[in-house]
C-alpha cells in the first residue's frame, strides 16, 4: 500500500456570495454594486490563476507537535491543499497600487478557492481510509488545536518542498500562503469519519465563514432552569435576548463593555480575548465569560446574576412649577398622558384633562436597552432584522407603563383621552416600526418627523384605550422631538434673550436662539456621562458612586442611597477626573501619573469612614474608588480619563461652534439649560472644573431635569402647542460639525484640562 | 475655511467615488487651489472621517476600501504637484510583518489607513527580519516602526527587532508599534513597544499623535 495520495481532479471553484461575505460585504451595503463589478471583472482570471495541489499522506505526530491528548507518535494522516500563489500576488500587487477593493477581494477569492478544495479532499480521505482500514477520530488545524510545528511535520512528511516548491517559513507558514494542512487523527474503527471542519469547535469566532449548529443552554435563574437553543453563528447574549432574558450590554455585543457575565456551570466556552480583560485568572477558572464574545462549542449550563435595574433612578422632574400630587383625583373625569421616551428610561405623567395637574408619575428602563445602550446600537439592530422586536418592546414598555399609571392613580384606561410622546428621532422611528436605515448612514434621512397621529391601536397595537396618541416633531434624524419638546419647554418660542439647551447625552443634542431663530446640532459626546464605556461604569443605581473626593491620593467616596459600591455613574465619573486633575494626578493631557501608585498609599476610603489600604498589584490597573460587596476594587482607568476626554472636548465644541454660527458670544447667552438625568444632578461648578463648559456660563446654568417630558406635559395643558411645536421643529436649522473646521479646533483644544 | 470644491473632494472620498475624486483634483488644481490644501483638506479629511465610522461600526471595511481606492486616486494626480511645492509628509513609517509570518492583510489595512492620516510608507511586506526593518528606517528617516504578528510562534520576533534597536542604540530614535490578532497591551509592555492598537484607523490615530509629541519635544 502506498504512504502519499495526491489528490487529483481538484476544481477550484470561486463564489460571489462567499468571497464577499469573507470581507464583510453584503447586498445592503453602500458599495456592494461596486464590489461585485469589481468581481465580475477579475473572476476569470482569478481563476486561471489558481494552481490547485492536494496530498495526502501517512505521518507520526513529532515532540514538538504533541499535546497532552495527542502524544508524540500518535498516528496521523496529514492533508496539504493549495491553489499556489497566482492569486495572493495578485492581491499584494493590488494593496501595494493602492487597490485596497481589489487587493481585499483578491484575498478572499484566493480563499474561497482553497476552501473548495475540501469536497475533493475529503472523498479521497475517504478511500484512503477504506484502503487502510482506518477511520479519523479527529481534524486538528494549527494553531487553534495543534502547535504550528504539525505544519513542518506535514511539509518534511509530505515532502512538499521537493514535490510542489511549497516552502515554509521560521514561524511555520506555508509559502504560498494560500495553503492549508490539517491532521486527522486516525482510529482502528474504520467506521468512523470525523474528518470535517467543525465550526463549533474553532476558537476563530470571527471568522466569516463560521457555521455552528445548534448548541443547548440550560440557563440557571434562583431555583429553575429553563433550556434555550442557541442558532447558527449565534452568541450567547444573542440567544438570552431571544429568549426574553434580560442582560444589560450597554456595548450592543461587541465585547467592550464587560457588562454581559455570565458563569459556565456546566461544559466549556472558549476563552476570548475580551474574557481575558473582563476577568481576572480565578474568575475565568470559576467559568465567567462574556455571554457576547460566548459562542459554545458544546451543550451547557450557565448561571448568571441579574442585575436589579429596577432600582434606576430617573428623572421626571420638570421645568414648570412644583407638581401638586393629588392621588384623589377628584372632579376630573378624563385624562392625559405625557410620556417621554429616553434611549435608557421612560418616563410619563398622568393628567388631569381639566386642570392640567400632575396626577401621578411613572418612570422605567427602556427594554430596548440590551439591544444595546446608545442609538447607534439601536440602529443597528433594528437594521439587522431585529426591527420588529424593538417595536415590540417599547410598545410593551408603554402598555406596561400607561396601565401601571392609570391603576396606581385609580382611574381607568377609557378615561385616557390624548398620549403626547417625545423622545429622539430614533425612538420615534422604533415606536413605529420605521426603517431605521437612513438614520445611520449618511445624509441620515429619517422617515418621519412630523407631527405623528394615531389612534391608541394604531400605535401601541393594543385596543384596550380608545385614546389619541401624538408623536410630537423633531428637527433632523439626531435633533428629535425630546429636543423640539425641551425647547418648547424651556419657552424658547416666547423669549427675546438668546439661550442654550445643552442635552448632556450620549447624541450631545443642542440647540441656541431666541423667539427669532433657533440654531441646533448634536456632536457625539458617547456614553460615557452615562457610565457607558467606562470600565466601571454603571447606570444611576443603587450602589453607584455619585460623588467622590481626592485628597493626597485618597479617595473618599459616596454611593447612590449609600450601599455598597457598585461601579460608577455619570456624576462619579466626572467627579472623579475632576479629583484627580486637582490632586495632579492627571495630567493637563489627560495622562494618570501611574507612578503614584508604586508607593501603596492608602486610596480607597467609604464613606462610613473605614479606610481600604490597596496593594501596589491592586491599584496597577488604575485609580481605586472603593470596593464591592465581593471584595472587586472599582478602578478609575487611563482608558476611562480618555472617554471623558472625548466626552467632554464633544460638548464644549459643539456649544461653541454653535454659538459662533449663531453669532453670538459666550457672554451674551442668557440662561444655560442643561436637559436630561445626568445634567440634573451634575455640579455645574464641576462641569466647568473639567472643562465641559464654558466659565462664561457659571452662573446661568439652569438644570431643567427631563424637558423632554416637560414638554409633552405642556403641550397637552395649551391648546397652542401644536402650533408652537410645528414652528419650533420647522424653523429651527441644523448645523453638521462632523466636517467643521472650527469644531475641530476647538474640539482639539477642549480635550486638554487646565491645570489649577 | 476649506474651498467648497476641496469639501466636494472630501465628500465623493468618503462615498468611495474614485473617477469624480479624480476629476475633481484635477479641476481643483486648474482653479489654483493649493495641492496641500487639497491633499489635507479634502483628500486625508474625508479619509479621516471614514476611518472614524469605520471605528464606530457605522461602515464596515467594504465601504473603507473603496473610500481609500478613491484616495490613491486623488492623491496620484496631486503628487506630482506635491512634489513640486515640497510637500512634507506628516511623518514616515516602515512597516512589516515580522520574520516567519506571511499574513499581509491586517498589515496591509494598517498601511492604508496610515497612508491617509498623511504618513509616507515604506511597506516591507511579509517576513520581514530585524536588519531589514531597522536598515530601512535609517534610510529613509522613519519616524515610526510598525511590526505585525498573527502567530504565537512569530510574535517573539517583535522582540528581537526591539532588542536590535536596543543593542545598536537606536530604540529611543523610534516609535515602535505592534499590532496583530494575538498581540495585546501587554505584550507590547512586556516587549518594549511603545503602543499596541486593536485596528487600522486606532494605529493611524495613534501613531499621528505620536509623532505630533515626538515632533513638539
Amino acid at each position: 500500500m502506498k504512504n502519499f495520495y495526491e489528490v487529483d481532479g481538484l476544481i477550484p471553484k470561486i463564489e460571489l456570495k462567499s468571497s464577499l461575505k469573507a470581507m464583510d460585504c453584503y447586498e445592503d451595503s453602500p458599495v456592494y454594486e461596486e464590489v461585485v463589478e469589481e468581481f465580475e471583472e477579475i473572476y476569470e482570471e482569478m481563476l486561471s490563476l489558481a494552481e490547485p495541489i492536494g496530498i495526502l499522506g501517512f505521518g507520526k505526530i513529532s515532540a514538538e507537535s504533541a499535546t497532552k491528548e495527542y502524544p508524540e507518535g500518535t498516528p496521523v494522516i496529514y492533508g496539504v491543499t493549495s491553489i499556489g500563489d497566482g492569486i495572493k500576488q495578485c492581491s499584494t500587487k493590488a494593496f501595494q497600487e493602492g487597490d485596497y477593493v481589489k487587493g481585499m477581494l483578491c484575498d478572499a477569492m484566493a480563499d474561497d478557492a482553497l476552501f473548495s478544495l475540501e469536497g475533493r479532499m475529503m472523498e479521497v480521505l475517504k478511500e484512503v481510509c477504506s484502503e487502510h482500514k482506518v477511520g479519523i477520530l479527529k481534524r486538528l488545524e494549527a494553531p487553534h488545536d495543534i502547535p504550528m510545528a504539525s505544519q513542518r511535520d506535514a511539509w518534511e512528511c509530505l515532502e512538499l518542498q521537493t514535490r510542489f516548491g511549497i516552502d515554509i517559513s521560521s514561524g511555520y507558514m506555508f509559502d504560498p500562503v494560500k495553503t492549508s494542512c490539517q491532521v486527522f487523527i486516525l482510529t482502528e474503527d474504520a467506521g468512523t469519519f470525523k474528518a470535517q471542519h467543525d465550526c463549533r469547535k474553532c476558537p476563530n469566532v470571527n471568522c466569516k465563514l463560521r457555521n455552528i449548529p445548534k448548541t443547548e443552554v440550560t440557563v440557571q435563574k434562583g431555583e429553575e432552569k429553563h433550556k434555550i437553543y442557541l442558532q447558527e453563528g449565534e452568541s450567547l447574549l444573542a440567544c438570552l435576548i431571544r429568549e426574553g432574558y434580560y442582560v444589560s450590554a450597554p456595548c450592543g455585543g461587541k465585547g467592550r463593555c464587560g457588562k454581559c457575565r455570565i458563569r459556565v456551570v456546566k461544559g466549556y466556552v472558549w476563552i476570548t480575548q475580551e474574557d481575558e480583560k473582563a476577568f481576572t485568572r480565578e474568575e475565568l477558572e470559576a467559568g465567567w465569560r462574556l455571554a457576547c464574545m460566548a459562542y459554545p462549542v458544546e451543550d451547557l449550563e450557565i448561571a448568571f446574576d441579574l442585575m436589579d435595574e429596577s432600582q434606576f433612578e430617573i428623572l421626571s422632574g420638570c421645568v414648570e412649577e412644583p407638581k401638586e400630587k393629588d392621588y384623589g383625583s377628584q372632579g376630573e373625569t378624563s385624562y392625559n398622558i405625557a410620556v417621554d421616551i429616553g434611549t435608557t428610561t421612560i418616563a410619563m405623567e398622568l393628567l388631569g384633562k381639566e386642570s392640567g395637574k400632575n396626577i401621578h408619575t411613572v418612570t422605567s428602563i427602556n427594554s430596548q436597552r440590551m439591544y444595546g445602550a446608545d442609538v447607534i446600537s439601536r440602529i443597528q439592530a433594528s437594521v439587522d432584522g431585529k426591527k420588529e422586536e424593538l417595536q415590540e418592546s417599547i410598545r410593551k414598555d408603554l402598555l406596561d407603563g400607561i396601565r401601571r399609571l392609570t391603576k396606581e392613580a385609580g382611574t381607568d384606561l377609557r378615561q385616557i383621552e390624548r398620549i403626547a410622546v417625545s423622545g429622539n428621532t430614533t425612538m420615534g422611528h422604533l415606536l413605529m416600526g420605521y426603517d431605521c436605515r437612513s438614520l445611520g448612514v449618511f445624509p441620515f434621512t429619517p422617515v418621519n418627523i412630523d407631527f405623528i397621529k394615531g389612534t391608541f391601536e394604531e400605535i401601541l397595537g393594543s385596543k384596550e384605550c380608545e385614546a389619541q396618541i401624538v408623536l410630537l416633531p423633531g428637527i433632523s434624524a439626531y435633533v428629535g422631538g425630546d429636543i423640539s419638546s425641551g425647547l418648547y419647554a424651556c419657552g424658547f418660542h416666547e423669549t427675546k434673550e438668546v439661550c442654550l439647551l445643552v442635552d448632556l447625552g450620549t447624541n450631545g443634542e443642542m440647540a441656541v436662539g431666541n423667539k427669532e431663530r433657533i440654531l441646533v446640532t448634536s456632536t457625539a459626546a458617547g456614553p460615557a456621562f452615562e457610565g457607558g464605556n467606562i470600565s466601571w461604569g454603571t447606570g444611576s443605581v443603587a450602589g453607584a458612586i455619585c460623588s467622590v473626593e481626592i485628597t493626597a491620593g485618597e479617595a473618599k467616596v459616596k454611593t447612590i442611597q449609600e450601599k455598597s459600591p457598585v461601579g460608577i455613574c455619570g456624576t462619579g465619573v466626572v467627579e472623579t477626573v475632576m479629583e484627580l486633575v486637582k490632586d495632579e494626578l492627571v495630567d493637563e493631557t489627560g495622562l494618570l501619573d501611574e507612578d503614584y501608585f508604586e508607593e501603596g498609599f492608602p486610596l480607597g476610603r467609604t464613606d462610613k469612614g473605614e479606610i481600604i489600604r490597596f496593594t501596589q498589584k491592586d491599584v496597577r490597573e488604575g485609580f481605586p474608588l472603593g470596593r464591592t460587596d465581593k471584595g472587586e476594587i472599582i478602578r478609575f482607568t487611563q482608558k476611562d480619563v480618555r472617554e471623558i476626554q472625548l466626552a467632554k472636548a464633544a460638548i464644549r465644541a459643539g456649544a461653541e461652534t454653535l454659538l459662533l454660527r449663531y453669532g453670538v458670544s459666550k457672554e451674551q447667552i442668557g440662561k444655560v439649560y442643561l436637559a436630561g438625568g445626568f445634567g440634573y444632578k451634575l455640579d455645574k461648578e464641576k462641569a466647568i472644573a473639567i472643562g465641559m463648559l464654558p466659565e462664561e456660563f457659571c452662573d446661568r446654568i439652569e438644570a431643567v431635569g427631563n424637558s423632554s417630558l416637560a414638554g409633552a406635559v405642556r403641550f397637552l395643558k395649551n391648546e397652542d402647542g401644536e402650533e408652537i411645536l410645528e414652528k419650533i421643529a420647522k424653523e429651527s436649522e441644523e448645523i453638521n460639525l462632523s466636517a467643521d473646521k472650527d469644531f475641530n479646533e476647538v474640539y482639539m483644544d477642549s480635550m486638554m484640562f487646565e491645570a489649577e | 475655511m476649506a474651498t467648497a470644491i476641496v469639501e466636494e473632494i472630501s465628500e465623493f472620498l468618503q462615498k468611495g467615488r474614485a473617477k469624480n475624486v479624480k476629476k475633481l483634483v484635477e479641476e481643483a488644481l486648474a482653479q489654483g487651489v493649493d495641492a496641500k490644501e487639497i491633499l489635507n483638506e479634502g483628500l486625508l479629511a474625508g479619509m479621516m472621517i471614514v476611518g472614524g465610522k469605520f471605528k464606530r461600526n457605522e461602515v464596515f471595511v467594504p465601504e473603507v476600501l473603496v473610500a481609500a481606492r478613491a484616495m490613491t486616486a486623488g492623491i496620484t494626480i496631486l503628487e506630482p504637484k506635491l512634489i513640486e511645492v515640497g510637500n512634507e509628509p506628516i511623518g514616515k513609517a516602515v512597516i512589516g510583518t515580522v520574520k516567519g509570518d506571511l499574513h499581509d492583510i491586517g498589515k496591509n489595512l494598517v498601511v492604508m489607513m496610515m497612508k491617509g492620516a498623511g504618513f509616507e510608507i515604506c511597506d516591507l511586506g511579509t517576513d520581514v527580519d530585524a536588519d531589514t526593518f531597522i536598515a530601512k528606517a535609517e534610510e529613509i528617516g522613519a519616524d515610526v516602526i510598525g511590526m505585525s504578528a498573527l502567530l504565537t510562534t512569530t510574535m517573539p520576533n517583535m522582540k528581537d527587532v526591539i532588542d536590535t534597536l536596543e543593542e545598536r542604540g537606536l530604540r529611543d530614535k523610534y516609535i515602535v508599534m505592534i499590532g496583530g490578532a494575538p498581540v495585546n497591551d501587554s505584550f507590547a509592555e512586556q516587549i518594549g513597544a511603545d503602543y499596541y492598537t486593536a485596528d487600522a484607523t486606532s494605529a493611524a490615530e495613534v501613531a499621528k499623535a505620536a509623532v505630533d509629541k515626538k515632533k513638539a519635544c
